[in-house]
């Protein structure tokens, strides 16, 4: 399934690219036809939050008393929407625990085309977790959260430090999915 | 490392467990900082069906620029990229493009299509062992890297002041408006003119590259 959602936001980017004069359904692009009746089994919408550096950071310190797991993330950052889904299994993973996941959204606030292709993925994902946009200049965003790249996960402890900062700046040490895992379990085990 | 908004206590418990050592190299490099040599490559293959190494390389500065064809930030950027290499043809600079990744759009074959479109007028080298990129620290495109004649590192990082991204209605979108600063034309500039670079090292904006992990 989710294989199926990811290749079909794929392909929604792709025909959005190539300047399609309809907008196309996630999920009719997902069933390959474009014919395929519309489904709508569920009518939960994901929300994207504006918030600027400075609303960003009350909302972190706000979150403080658990775990913090915040997935920085763009629609025109592919390994980000290739690991997107497994923030979404351990949010279903951690919770009945004291994890709180977060994803923050880096793509250009002005392009209607990507926020609104943004709040579809985040949707279809079932990304039901809180869900922000950096509202501000992109480059200023990536200066002002000391970020080099993305996808980038932090993780917070209870107390609001920043414990886990895993990012792709290192060649030889790039973040990989169950370094995410294991940070959090490390992080739960010592709380 | 940006410590706004956190604590004392914060900040010593995140200097003494931050499983990630802060960048050691450049300011904003995890691998090389500026005056380090050029690393050696050998055989590169190109989109124009020749090999390259780093030892055919006589010109007097060398850029090389990383690069991923589905990458939005370099779509943006490629007009001042061609631009860059109409600007200073001159037997004294030579421009290489490499790409890195794995994924099959940013593989050689994905890259000769681009280069024609895009209208690539330099070199486009595939580093498909990744070691070049590694050596350099390479992880993020577009980014540039200026040698001097003696092949050490004299700056890295944007093109200018104004990173550009590709949006899908086709449109360029200049995220800090009409660029105002030109690192790489100003620095090979002074280069050419004997002189020191002016900025040495700039926060370098675009897509991750992705480096195959052991």
């Amino acid at each position: 399934m989710k294989d199926q959602c990811l290749v079909g936001l794929l392909i929604l980017s792709v025909s959005i690219a190539v300047g399609c004069a309809r907008e196309p359904d996630t999920r009719q692009a997902a069933a390959g036809d474009g014919t395929a009746d519309i489904v709508e089994s569920d009518e939960w919408q994901a929300t994207l939050v504006p918030v600027t550096f400075e609303a960003w950071q009350e909302k972190l310190v706000a979150l403080h008393g658990q775990v913090v797991v915040v997935d920085m993330w763009a629609t025109w950052c592919l390994p980000c929407i290739e690991r997107f889904p497994q923030m979404v299994e351990l949010a279903q993973k951690y919770a009945d625990q004291d994890v709180e996941f977060v994803s923050l959204c880096l793509d250009d606030r002005d392009d209607e085309d990507s926020i609104a292709l943004a709040k579809r993925f985040l949707t279809e994902q079932r990304a039901r977790f809180p869900n922000f946009l950096m509202d501000e200049v992109v480059t200023q965003a990536f200066e002002k959260l000391d970020l080099l790249g993305i996808p980038a996960v932090f993780i917070y402890g209870p107390d609001g430090s920043l414990r886990y900062r895993l990012t792709g700046d290192d060649p030889n040490n790039q973040f990989t999915d169950a370094d995410v895992d294991d940070a959090i379990e490390e992080l739960l085990a010592a709380s | 490392m940006n410590l706004r908004g956190l604590n004392l206590t914060a900040l010593l418990l995140t200097m003494a467990i931050l499983p990630c050592p802060a960048l050691q190299a450049g300011e904003y490099n995890a691998v090389i900082d500026i005056g380090e040599p050029m690393p050696q490559f050998s055989d590169l293959p190109a989109t124009d069906g020749t090999t390259l190494s780093s030892s055919d390389l006589e010109e007097e500065v060398v850029i090389l620029v990383f690069l991923a064809n589905h990458c939005p930030w370099v779509k943006g950027m490629d007009p001042d990229l061609v631009e860059l290499g109409e600007s200073i043809q001159s037997d004294k600079v030579r421009i290489v493009g490499v790409s890195v990744n794995h994924r099959e759009d940013d593989r050689l074959p994905a890259m000769k299509e681009h280069a024609a479109q895009a209208g690539y007028n330099f070199t486009y080298i595939y580093d498909e062992s990744q070691e070049l990129g590694r050596a350099l620290g390479a992880t993020r495109t577009p980014e540039y890297y200026i040698f001097d004649k003696d092949r050490r590192l004299v700056y890295m990082g944007l093109l200018h002041n104004s990173p550009a991204s590709k949006r899908r209605d086709g449109t360029i979108n200049y995220t800090e408006g009409q660029p105002t600063e030109f690192y790489v034309v100003d620095n090979v500039k002074a280069l050419l003119a004997g002189e020191e670079v002016t900025v040495a090292e700039t926060r370098a904006h675009g897509c991750s590259v992705e480096y195959e992990q052991d």
